[in-house]
């Protein structure tokens, strides 16, 4: 599983990436974690609002920190 | 050509589904009062919600129970098992979606005014992860 955690490095951003791993950790998933933060990219996948959360390629989130019980939600799929 | 995305830092989470919050700390006198006094602050600044005080919470004031009813979601941060912020809630009939009770986060109650930076980073990230939540534990 990819997650992408898309975001130019605001608090949001970072706040949304620490519940992302604690989430896979309390999941016991194995995950690949990324930080999308280059802007053209963030552009290129459509995001109008950040942080933004993709699972394999599929956006899940945008625009808000989900909490750990959300994201674990999203990623038990 | 594609406009720039928007950060959501501020209060612009509602226009993407977020919630709107209020934060409500109990603002004791011991250093946990203290710490949920600055950690409803630091939350604020992040932009999770409103911080508000307790005490116009327990005044009864109705304008603050219009924004209250307006909100998506109360936020009650209590120092202590005593829980003050949440008998004055429920006093004023408002039940909060997330509690927070600072010492269930490994913090000791002591009657001092010093508190670090970490404690404070401790309670803001629960609120972040929605430790508070029914059902979800504060030990992580």
């Amino acid at each position: 599983m990819k997650i992408e955690v898309l975001g130019t490095g605001c608090m949001k951003c970072k706040r949304l990436f620490k519940n992302v791993e604690i989430a896979v950790k309390e999941l016991g998933i194995t995950a690949e974690i990324v930080k999308v933060d280059d802007i053209s990219e963030i552009i290129n996948r459509g995001v109008m609002l950040t942080p933004a959360l993709a699972v394999d390629g599929e956006m899940k989130v945008s625009g808000r920190v989900a909490d750990v019980k959300e994201l674990k939600e999203i990623l038990k799929g | 050509m594609a406009s720039r995305p928007e950060c959501a830092c501020g209060d612009t989470s509602a226009l993407a589904g977020g919630k709107r919050r209020i934060i409500f700390p109990c603002a004791g006198t011991a250093n946990v009062g203290l710490i949920s006094n600055v950690a409803a602050l630091q939350l604020a600044l992040e932009g999770y919600g409103v911080a508000t005080c307790i005490a116009l919470l327990g005044s009864g004031d109705p304008g603050l129970k219009k924004r209250i009813a307006e909100a998506d979601e109360v936020v009650l941060i209590d120092g202590c098992p005593m829980t003050c912020g949440a008998k004055i809630a429920n006093a004023q009939g408002v039940t909060p979606a997330q509690h927070i009770v600072i010492t269930g986060l490994g913090i000791d109650k002591v009657y001092e005014k010093n508190f670090t930076e970490d404690e404070v980073e401790l309670v803001v990230s629960a609120a972040w992860e929605g430790r508070g939540r029914p059902g979800e534990t504060h030990a992580r």
